[in-house]
């Protein structure tokens, strides 16, 4: 009988301790607001930019590639589903100057084009604050192909247009993040292959990515530019570009396995001269390859 | 029915008890994981644990955020809370123990002590009995608690592909530094 009243007399204690801590715990809970991370695996989705930028003082590499045409005319088995065909291939450096900025450099086949590009993050999403991250994008491209006829381009700046974009981006939740990018394209005069479209394009794009796995992520972006800026009766038959991928990430790589209708990897190209469809088989297999070089010295952590 | 009188003392001592309790507490200590393999080390930092003690009863509570973890290479910080820890999911390392025996608490000589209880990472909660050392300032202002024990990411279900570049130790070593202060009633 003392056993027990001992035990009782115990437990009434030790009851009582254990949740002092643990209220005196929930006292000391300072919350701390972080900022979302991996809104995105990657710089890129399929076609548009992310509101991610490379990390301070890291380099990444990329390959990009898209094949030709998987149906219809330019398709089929004779080009093994275009896989014979590389309407472009892409090759850049993306280098972090601080964790907002990023600068790159690209060249394209498309064109022969050589790009340039600044990114800046100007909002980023945190866990309890603020509720959506903001990144500018602006990208030059200067072609630099032979004029297919004399008159082309007459000064050299008819070579050069400029794309600027707003990347407004959420993280809903660990595996599904959203974006929508509205941007402007400027080009000159010379650049238009119908004489009836307008100089410069309004834009609006929208991205997605939903987890599938760990590392493994489906990708999606869609791109309006008919009906917005450009004339509706064009001699050329343009489309809005979509693309869809899977996505994986392995520790400093990224990998992006990608369809999509348009033939140009850069916005510059891809904005105005997206003249394959979906439905007629002009969908391409495309990738586009990352790899990442911390150049910086460590971080000091302590 | 002697022994009624002890059975009402026994309550009333066990909720006043509570009042005479000595608790510490601590916002800042500091953790260290370190994880050693092949190709390279990794180590991360966090100066935001946050932890109460009970001198008297030797109940602890032990909290760290997995945000809070500074790694030497941003990329790595961000593998480590979307791919292996899963922070957004699971966002705190959490420690509930109590000291189990011989523990002096009027002592400010330092203690190896033994803390029994539950660890909780990445969802998954294990019994565990780690090592500490415990001194309490003459004062008894303050109480300095330092351990070091591993975890074994398998226990708590962090998975570690084998095919990938990056190397990570399936064993990590985790220290703990931290300073307490006396809470004063």
């Amino acid at each position: 009988m003392k056993k027990i009243y001992l035990l009782v007399f115990l437990l009434s204690c030790s009851g009582l301790y254990a949740q002092d801590v643990d209220s005196l715990m929930a006292t000391l809970n300072e919350e701390k607001d972080f900022r979302t991370i991996a809104t995105f695996k990657s710089p890129r989705l399929v076609l548009l930019q992310t509101n991610e930028t490379q990390k301070a003082r890291n380099l990444a590499f990329w390959v990009g590639h898209r094949f030709g045409d998987i149906g219809g005319e330019f398709g089929g088995s004779n080009t093994l589903f275009g896989l014979d065909v590389a309407t472009d291939l892409y090759l850049g450096f993306d280098y972090g100057i601080t964790d907002a900025l990023t600068v790159g450099i690209g060249r394209s086949k498309f064109n022969e084009s050589y790009s340039g590009l600044v990114k800046y993050r100007l909002l980023w999403q945190e866990e309890e604050g603020m509720p959506l991250s903001v990144t500018l994008f602006g990208q030059s491209s200067w072609i630099t192909r032979e004029p297919f006829s004399s008159n082309e381009f007459d000064k050299e700046l008819d070579r050069i247009s400029h794309f600027l974009q707003v990347i407004i981006a959420r993280k809903f939740s660990p595996g599904v993040s959203v974006m929508i990018n509205p941007g402007y394209l400027i080009r000159p005069e010379a650049q238009v292959q119908d004489f009836e479209d307008s100089d410069n394009l309004f834009s609006l794009g929208f991205g997605a990515r939903v987890k599938i796995l760990k590392r493994i992520s489906i990708i999606a972006d869609y791109t309006i530019v008919n009906g917005l800026s450009r004339p509706d009766d064009l001699g050329i038959d343009y489309y809005n570009p979509f693309g869809v991928g899977v996505e994986i990430e392995t520790g400093g790589h990224v990998f992006a396995l990608n369809f999509q209708n348009s033939q140009a990897i850069i916005a510059n190209n891809f904005i105005p001269n997206t003249t394959k469809s979906w439905t007629d088989g002009g969908v391409r297999f495309g990738f586009m390859i990352s790899r990442n070089f911390n150049l910086g010295p460590k971080r000091t952590i302590n | 029915m002697r022994l009624l009188p002890l059975l009402i003392l026994s309550i009333l001592i066990g909720s006043f008890a509570p009042a005479k309790a000595q608790f510490y507490q601590t916002t800042n200590a500091e953790i260290t994981f370190f994880s050693s393999a092949p190709v390279e080390d990794i180590e991360a930092v966090s100066n935001d644990g946050v932890s109460v003690l009970n001198i008297d009863n030797g109940a602890i509570s032990f909290k760290v955020k997995l945000r809070s973890f500074k790694f030497e290479k941003a990329l790595m910080q961000e593998h480590f809370n979307e791919n292996y820890m899963e922070s957004e999911k699971f966002p705190d390392a959490i420690f509930k123990g109590q000291i189990s025996g011989g523990f002096d608490s009027r002592s400010s000589n330092s203690q190896e002590l033994i803390i029994k209880g539950d660890l909780t990472i990445h969802g998954v909660t294990r019994e565990r009995e780690i090592p500490v050392v415990i001194q309490i300032s003459k004062d008894g202002e303050q109480l300095r608690l330092n351990s070091k024990f591993e975890v074994a990411c398998k226990d708590h279900k962090i998975r570690i592909p084998k095919l990938l570049w990056e190397n990570i130790a399936e064993v990590i070593e985790v220290t703990v530094n931290a300073n307490y202060q006396i809470i004063k009633p």
